[in-house]
C-alpha cells in the first residue's frame, strides 16, 4: 500500500523510531480531558541506545506549585508490552514552568540539555516558553491581519474596522519585503497558518483565497493589520528570489515568491469601495 | 464582480468528477460515502448554498484525509520509524498529519489551518464570533482548496 518508505541508517533509524514511539505516547494524552490539556511536550537529554528517554510535559488548566512524581511508562504501550524502552515523564503546570524561568534557573536548567519538541499546542503556552526552547511559529517582523471586503469597509473608519476584527482570530500574515520612503506603498509575502506555524503561500496557494480571487476579477480589497494598518491590494507578481528565503519559515519551491504589493489607507480616510 | 458558488463550482473539474483512485480497495465504503457527499457538495454549491457547501466541504476533507492518511500508513512509518492509523483522529489531527508528513508528495497543495475553523462553523458560536460574510468566503475557498487537493490526488498512483 502506498509509496516505499526512504531507506534510514540504522542510528538515525532507531532515534526516528524511539521519537515516534514518544510522540505516539504524548499525542495520546492530546484531547478533551476534562481539567488540563497538554501544552508542551519535549524529549530532553536524548539516549537513543538507553532504556530510558527523558520527557518533559507541561500541562495547562490546572494549579500547581511543584513538578508531579515523574512517572514512567513502557514505549511499547499499544502492543501491551511492558518491557523497554521506557519514557520518564517530568510533569507541571505551564504556569509553574514559567515562573521557575524567571524566579528558578536552575531547577530546570536539565530540561535544556538537547530538547526537542515532540508537540505543543501555541494558544496555551506562554510567550518565554517559547521563545526558551527555540520554537519558531512565526518569521520575524510578521504582520498579522484580515483580509477586508471593499463592502465592508464602505464608510467605515480603521477604528470601526479594528473594533469589528480584533476579536477575531488572524488569518493571513504578512512579511515586508519593501517599504517605499514615505511609506505609502509597500510589498510583502502573504503567508497562513499552516501547521500551526505561519508559512508563506506559493501562488498556488494563493489561488484558493478570496481576496486574491477578487482582486482578479477587478474588486477592490484591503488587508487589516493588528494595530490599525490598513492597506489597498494592488496586485500580486510572482517572482523568483532566494534571498526571500531568509525572511520566511519554509522556502518555496525554486524560490518563486508571489509578492503582494500594497497602498497605504490613511487612519482618517474612509476607504470608500 | 465576485464569482458565485455555482460559478465557481462550473470551473471545479475535480469536484464535478472526482478521481477517487488513490483510495486503496478495502476503504471501499468510504470511496462510496466520498463520492455520496461530493454529489451533494455540488447540488449545494450549484443552488448558491454557502452554509451547506462550508460543512459538506469540510466533512469532505476530513473524509479525505481520513482515506489518504490511511493509505500511506506505510510511507509515513518509513518516515518516521514507525506509524499507526487512528481511525478516530480529528479533522486537525488529519491536517497535521498531512502538513507534516504528506504534503512533500503533493507541493501544489495547501490545506491552512484555516479549514478547521471554517468547517467549525457548523457551531452557532464560531459563527457568531466571526464577522458577517465569513460563511461567503469560507464557502468560496473551501470549493478551491478541494479542487485543488482532489486534483493532485487524481495523479497520485493507485495503490497495489
Amino acid at each position: 500500500m502506498g509509496l516505499l518508505a526512504p531507506h534510514l541508517p540504522t542510528d538515525k533509524g532507531a532515534e526516528a523510531r524511539l521519537r515516534s514511539q514518544l510522540e505516539d505516547l504524548v499525542g495520546s494524552w492530546i484531547g478533551p480531558n476534562p481539567g488540563s490539556k497538554l501544552a508542551l511536550a519535549i524529549w530532553f537529554r536524548k539516549a537513543p541506545r538507553g532504556d530510558t528517554q527523558q520527557v518533559l510535559a507541561l500541562f495547562a488548566g490546572f494549579p500547581m506549585n511543584d513538578f508531579g512524581t515523574p512517572v514512567r511508562f513502557p514505549l511499547r504501550w499499544r502492543t501491551g508490552e511492558e518491557g523497554p524502552p521506557f519514557a520518564e515523564v517530568n510533569w507541571t503546570s505551564v504556569d509553574h514552568f514559567s515562573q521557575l524561568l524567571t524566579s528558578d534557573r536552575q531547577a530546570v536548567g536539565r530540561f535544556f540539555d538537547g530538547p526537542e519538541v515532540l508537540c505543543f499546542d501555541r494558544k496555551i503556552l506562554s510567550e518565554d516558553i517559547l521563545e526558551e526552547f527555540n520554537i519558531l511559529t512565526e518569521p520575524p517582523h510578521l504582520m498579522k491581519g484580515w483580509y477586508v471586503e471593499a463592502d465592508r469597509a464602505k464608510n467605515k473608519t480603521i477604528r470601526d474596522l479594528l473594533s469589528f476584527y480584533d476579536a477575531v482570530k488572524p488569518h493571513i500574515g504578512l512579511v515586508k519585503t519593501f517599504d517605499s520612503p514615505d511609506a505609502e506603498n509597500c510589498r510583502g509575502l502573504i503567508h497562513g497558518e499552516i501547521g500551526e506555524r505561519w508559512l508563506p503561500l506559493s501562488l498556488n496557494g494563493l489561488k484558493n483565497y478570496t481576496f486574491y480571487n477578487e482582486l482578479q476579477q477587478g474588486v477592490p480589497g484591503f488587508f487589516l493589520f493588528r494595530g490599525g494598518a490598513l492597506y489597498r491590494i494592488l496586485k500580486f507578481e510572482e517572482k523568483t528570489a532566494s534571498e526571500y528565503s531568509n525572511l520566511v519559515l519554509k522556502r518555496l519551491p525554486d524560490d518563486r515568491y508571489p509578492e503582494v504589493y500594497l497602498r497605504s489607507v490613511h487612519l482618517s480616510e474612509k476607504p470608500a469601495a | 464582480m465576485t464569482d458565485t458558488l455555482r460559478s465557481i463550482c462550473d470551473q471545479c473539474t475535480y469536484l464535478k468528477n472526482p478521481r477517487l483512485d488513490f483510495i486503496p480497495a478495502e476503504l471501499g465504503r468510504c470511496r462510496e460515502i466520498l463520492l455520496r457527499d461530493l454529489q451533494e457538495l455540488v447540488v449545494a454549491a450549484t443552488a448558491n448554498n454557502e452554509k451547506s457547501v462550508v460543512i459538506l466541504a469540510g466533512i469532505i476533507l476530513e473524509g479525505i484525509l481520513y482515506a489518504f492518511v490511511s493509505a500511506q500508513t506505510d510511507y509515513i512509518a518509513g518516515r518516521r520509524g514507525s506509524f499507526e492509523f487512528n481511525p478516530d483522529h480529528s479533522l486537525q489531527n488529519y491536517l497535521n498529519i498531512f502538513n507534516r508528513w504528506l504534503n512533500d508528495l503533493m507541493p501544489a497543495v495547501t490545506l491552512p489551518d484555516l479549514i478547521v475553523s471554517y468547517r467549525d462553523l457548523v457551531h452557532m458560536n464560531q459563527e457568531l464570533k466571526r464577522p458577517p460574510g465569513t460563511c461567503a468566503s469560507a464557502a468560496r475557498e473551501m470549493l478551491r482548496i478541494l479542487d485543488t487537493f482532489l486534483e493532485a490526488l487524481s495523479e497520485f498512483p493507485i495503490p497495489t
